[in-house]
């Protein structure tokens, strides 16, 4: 049982791999046939956090973070090599299954549905491993199937499905056994616009009924934008911010990035930071606090094309923030 | 009966994608049919020249031939495909939803996939078997049915614990890949009993890969000619095995939640 108020209690949480290391060519991998040399990699490196129950929380980093191994120590498939995890008061690499039952781990750019069968079969069998009575199954099932929209769709063997609609499929079946914690790992990833957004309301109302609490990473800033109102930066294994996501923004995306095509190619530095040039399309940095006076100056001297400003993508903006 | 009623579930889905390829059913057929032809035709060749196979009639070596398919059978339909999805699961990272599930995780991996086409295997060898049963004439008794039920049953966990063991050694070694073709070679010279190779081949189909537990002693329960001894020897190596299979799979998931994403 929960013997504390957190839903999700991390403490000094440390993760270290071992990797093989080994010199190019062929000499080097003989070599190391014999004698195996290994090098210690910290992918996370003493973080600590607590997220209250119901909270939906973005997990921000670059590449190679330490988010996913974060998660995957949060879920139980990876021992910590230091420090504590407190998942609803249970440790989760015991792998308890009163613990398992009352968690779900998305990844988007993995799937355990049967390829070859309908969803609603792959539903049929999360219901047998997870135990759940068959009342309760089906109104959960209905209720989900009800909240994603998706319909008839769970009768087509899900390889005729499309990206989203499989994405969609993944999310019920992961949701069947109703989890109180929910790890979602890039789950809009490759998906177009209408159906991130499907996704992301779907999240959220999940959240809104059952009060489940919500990790999420995603390098998709709507994502974040549109459910979470704190995230966590992490960076090197650190972390690097743990607040309100305005302040992130506010903080951290302090630049826009204007792209403007032009008939002929024209030096614009003049207006802000050229970041990328090629023939008639140029970008341009510009603080956010000037990002209208500066479009407003360009489109009154040149003759432009087309002009879009954009919120720089949050890897970049972190990835640049952290870089000192 | 949990996990009875688990693996049903698993058939059943196994049984509904399989259903989808029916072509597949006979292809089965055909390689089946290859396979038997082509064993008999060696039988024949065999006795031909000789009457009796280190004490082995004819209608004996028949009777090995069924159990030997039946098992073939048993093995491609059950345990292969668990493991090789255990492999590739392994490779990919996919382990990880199996990992998740509020269930014992060796249970999970080894009741996942079924080829029901292979199937057509244990009923071809049951049919071989029958036959040489009729062949050898003379009754079988109620013991001899049950050890024979028993040794086939003992046999199975012995292979299933070798194929576990060997596919855990995937959790350290990325590639294991061409074990399988090895497997295959060896379990293909299970089809004659032990008895006739050499000591050293003996000692290696008995103990290391467990064919002559999974085919030759259960045949020789229906030939009257089983050791009760034998049959608690294979008693004991399969709880062994079976243990030993258990701990090498506990070390390799230790090993997978301890090395990289």
């Amino acid at each position: 049982m929960p013997n504390n108020t957190n839903a999700i209690q991390v403490t000094d949480l440390c993760k270290v791999y071992r990797v093989p290391v080994r010199e190019a060519g062929l000499t080097a991998a003989l070599r190391s046939l014999v004698q195996r040399q290994t090098r210690e990699v910290a992918a996370v490196a003493g973080v600590s956090f607590a997220i209250q129950p119901g909270e939906v929380v973005g997990f921000l980093g670059p590449n190679g973070a330490g988010k996913t191994t974060t998660l995957k120590m949060l879920s139980g498939l990876l021992q910590p090599s230091g420090g504590t995890v407190q998942v609803l008061g249970y440790t989760p690499q015991r792998r308890e299954a009163a613990f398992l039952r009352q968690m779900t781990l998305v990844m988007g750019n993995r799937n355990q549905l049967q390829w070859d069968l309908p969803a609603l079969d792959s539903f049929e069998l999360q219901r047998a491993i997870y135990r759940l009575p068959a009342d309760t199954y089906r109104q959960t099932r209905d209720e989900l199937i009800g909240l994603m929209e998706v319909g008839d769709l769970v009768h087509k063997p899900v390889r005729n499905l499309s990206l989203g609609e499989r994405m969609k499929m993944e999310f019920i079946g992961a949701l069947l056994h109703r989890p109180q914690v929910l790890y979602l790992d890039e789950p809009t990833i490759g998906l177009d616009v209408t159906m991130q957004r499907r996704i992301r309301s779907f999240i959220a109302e999940y959240n809104r009924r059952y009060g489940a609490t919500v990790m999420l990473t995603s390098h998709y800033m709507a994502d974040v934008e549109a459910l979470c109102r704190r995230v966590i930066v992490i960076h090197h294994g650190h972390v690097r911010y743990d607040g309100a996501l305005s302040g992130l923004v506010e903080r951290f995306a302090a630049y826009r990035q204007i792209g403007i095509s032009l008939a002929e190619p024209t030096d614009l530095s003049a207006y802000g930071q050229v970041v990328a040039s090629d023939g008639g399309r140029t970008t341009l940095r510009v603080p956010k606090a000037d990002a209208a006076r500066i479009t407003a100056r360009i489109l009154a001297d040149l003759p432009v094309r087309d002009l879009t400003i954009e919120e720089p993508p949050i890897d970049d903006v972190i990835e640049q923030v952290f870089a000192t | 009966m949990r996990l009875i009623r688990l693996a049903f579930h698993f058939f059943r889905i196994g049984a509904l994608n399989e259903l989808q390829y029916r072509v597949n059913f006979f292809v089965q057929l055909l390689q089946s049919a290859v396979a038997l032809a082509v064993g008999l035709i060696g039988l024949e060749l065999v006795f031909s020249h000789t009457q009796a196979l280190a004490g082995w009639s004819q209608p004996e070596l028949l009777a090995v031939m069924g159990v030997h398919i039946l098992m073939g059978g048993i093995i491609q339909a059950f345990i292969q495909p668990n493991m090789l999805r255990l492999m590739e699961d392994i490779q990919q990272g996919t382990l990880d939803f199996a990992l998740t599930k509020p269930e014992d995780a060796q249970v999970l991996i080894s009741v996942r996939e079924i080829r029901i086409w292979q199937l057509v295997n244990v009923l071809i060898g049951v049919l071989v078997l029958i036959s040489a049963l009729i062949q050898i004439g003379g009754q079988i008794d109620l013991f001899a049915a049950l050890a024979f039920a028993l040794a086939l049953g003992l046999g199975g966990i012995m292979l299933y614990s070798f194929w576990l063991i060997l596919t855990s050694i995937s959790f350290w070694v990325v590639r294991m890949d061409e074990m399988v073709n090895l497997f295959e070679g060896i379990y293909a010279a299970g089809r004659w009993p032990v008895g006739i190779y050499p000591g050293w081949l003996r000692g290696i189909l008995t103990f290391i890969v467990p064919v002559a537990f999974a085919v030759t002693i259960p045949a020789e329960a229906l030939t009257s000619r089983l050791n009760p001894m034998s049959l608690g020897l294979a008693g004991g190596v399969a709880v062994a095995m079976l243990l030993v299979a258990r701990l090498v799979w506990q070390r390799g998931l230790r090993q997978y939640g301890g090395a990289s994403a």
